[in-house]
């Protein structure tokens, strides 16, 4: 039985040898070296994090004492307009494995203060929490992400990651700042359970994002388009983002060898956000048309939100947040997903900041997943605290 | 079903209090002989938002001594909220937070011999270009 909890571990490369940690390390300091030849140094930077959770009796959820996260990331300068950007994350899994990836590995080329192009493995730029803060736990004011914007071995449901090209910049407009992301990259897939062809041990699947290329030859593109405000109203964006790609699964039909489920995903949305005045009012919208491609079931309506209001006072942070998804079960790519489980939940908390570079955080979250088609319906409450770091 | 966020998106921008403070202090801010920027420009180059000049790569940094001066005048914000600015920044942009010199003597020196840098200092020297 499917349910919200059971977070598939697949995606991530469980007991990694010690040879690709030696080979990561090795690579941040060769990135390193090439950008002290033209620069005074590449500091690294990072966040860690460590907390601890409890829940009531109907979620399967970790308890107890964890270690969040190790992120390291450098921002070398390699001349005048080549860059790039670096980031290794050493993350604890819910099965209490230590995992690895190459969260980034960007080169840029800064054509002027107006554009940057990026190739490589990258934040997908839809709304902002994503790019903003993603594994930035110090900065960012909650413990946890909306669920259905978590990454995508933890509940989300959009690609989180992307590998393929990016360009951004800022024109100036008004009296405000234009802002914009184009992106093209490898659509992701759905991974199923540890043996795909075998239609007796599937196993509901989630996203993979096709790091090494792309399955089924057909890009996923997108883009954000936002304004940012300046005088009266600086600290205040507004922008629309949309994504558009085929995701099939790796569920194979037997002897054809093709994909049982293929699905045209179609999101468009917005978002808003104002970080001023000692005010953080974060909010995002996703509206998705997905059209089977590879069935007669039509297209498919779905949407998520979260609308999220903190304040500061003086290194304490009291938030609020609501989020709430209703993701249509007759959408392959949903009912496909462990995380497509429509949910809302509500989150009270409170961040205080030890110092600029130092956080401890409270939650209390009330989730409620719905009995939907294949899924059964559950609730439960958390208490959720974290001491998170930057450096 | 109607949408969270569009239910509370109205009220709660209705909600936001605006208020600006900010105060003056003397700080003259800099550049290397070669570059030449405008006052209307430092927020810009600090924030790193605007990253050259003609082709020139602008290389702002920061002054220890002036700092908060400089941060209350020019950006409009405090010290936190600068580095907190540039964690985000570096963190999503790739981009590099400028370098923190110990006062103006530190500054006045690297502004001189590094083409596109720029600084801030308590009073303007010789062989430099001064932001107007």
């Amino acid at each position: 039985m499917v349910t919200a909890e059971n977070v598939n571990m697949n995606h991530w490369q469980k007991g990694l040898p010690a040879l690709l940690n030696a080979s990561l390390a090795g690579l941040l300091l060769t990135i390193t070296a090439l950008a002290q030849a033209e620069s005074d140094g590449v500091p690294l930077h990072g966040f860690a994090d460590a907390g601890f959770a409890a829940h009531s009796r109907n979620s399967s959820d970790p308890k107890g004492f964890n270690v969040g996260s190790l992120d390291f990331y450098l921002t070398p300068q390699f001349d005048n307009n080549i860059k790039g950007l670096v980031e290794i994350i050493f993350e604890t899994t819910s099965t209490g494995e230590v995992a690895t990836d190459l969260e980034r590995l960007q080169m840029g080329y800064t054509f002027s203060d107006n554009a940057t192009l990026w190739g490589g493995r990258f934040h997908t730029p839809y709304g902002y929490w994503n790019t903003g803060f993603h594994h930035g736990a110090q900065i960012q004011t909650a413990i946890l992400r909306p669920r259905f914007l978590d990454f995508e071995d933890k509940g989300g449901i959009l690609p989180a990651h992307m590998v393929g090209l990016w360009g951004t910049g800022k024109v100036s407009a008004g009296d405000g700042k234009f802002t914009y992301d184009a992106f093209v990259g490898n659509g992701p897939k759905i991974s199923m359970g540890p043996d795909p062809a075998s239609l007796t041990t599937q196993t509901i699947g989630t996203l993979s994002i096709n790091t090494a290329g792309d399955n089924n030859h057909q890009a996923m593109a997108g883009f954000n388009l936002g304004y940012e405000f300046s005088g009266m109203m600086d600290g205040l964006r507004l922008a629309v983002h949309a994504l558009r790609g085929d995701v099939e699964d790796d569920n194979v039909t037997g002897a054809l060898g093709t994909s049982l489920n293929k699905t045209e995903v179609s999101m468009t949305g917005g978002s808003v956000v104002y970080q001023a005045n000692d005010w953080e009012v974060l909010g995002e919208y996703y509206r998705f048309s997905n059209k089977d491609k590879s069935g007669t079931t039509g297209s498919h309506s779905s949407w998520a939100d979260y609308l999220q209001v903190g304040k500061f006072l003086n290194g304490l942070t009291p938030f609020l947040r609501v989020e709430k998804t209703v993701l249509n079960q007759q959408d392959n790519y949903f009912s496909m997903q462990e995380s497509g489980q429509s949910y809302a939940r509500q989150v009270l908390g409170l961040k205080y900041d030890l110092n600029q570079k130092a956080s401890l955080k409270f939650e209390l979250l009330n989730s409620k997943f719905s009995a939907e088609s294949g899924r059964t319906a559950s609730s439960y409450r958390s208490l959720l605290a974290q001491y998170a770091f930057r450096f | 079903m109607k949408s969270i966020f569009f239910r509370f998106f109205s009220a709660v921008l209705l909600a936001l209090s605006l208020s600006q403070v900010a105060y003056a202090a003397d700080v003259v801010v800099i550049s290397n002989s070669g570059t030449t920027i405008s006052a209307g420009e430092v927020k810009d180059i600090f924030l790193g938002e605007k990253q050259f000049a003609g082709n020139t790569k602008l290389i702002p940094v920061d002054n220890a001594a002036l700092q908060e001066s400089f941060l209350s005048k020019f950006m409009n914000m405090a010290g936190d909220k600068y580095n907190s600015m540039w964690t985000k920044k570096s963190f999503r942009d790739g981009l590099t937070p400028p370098a923190m010199k110990p006062g103006d003597a530190a500054v006045i020196d690297y502004v001189k011999r590094t083409p596109g840098a720029v600084g801030y200092v308590s009073s303007a020297p010789g062989g430099v270009n001064v932001a107007k």
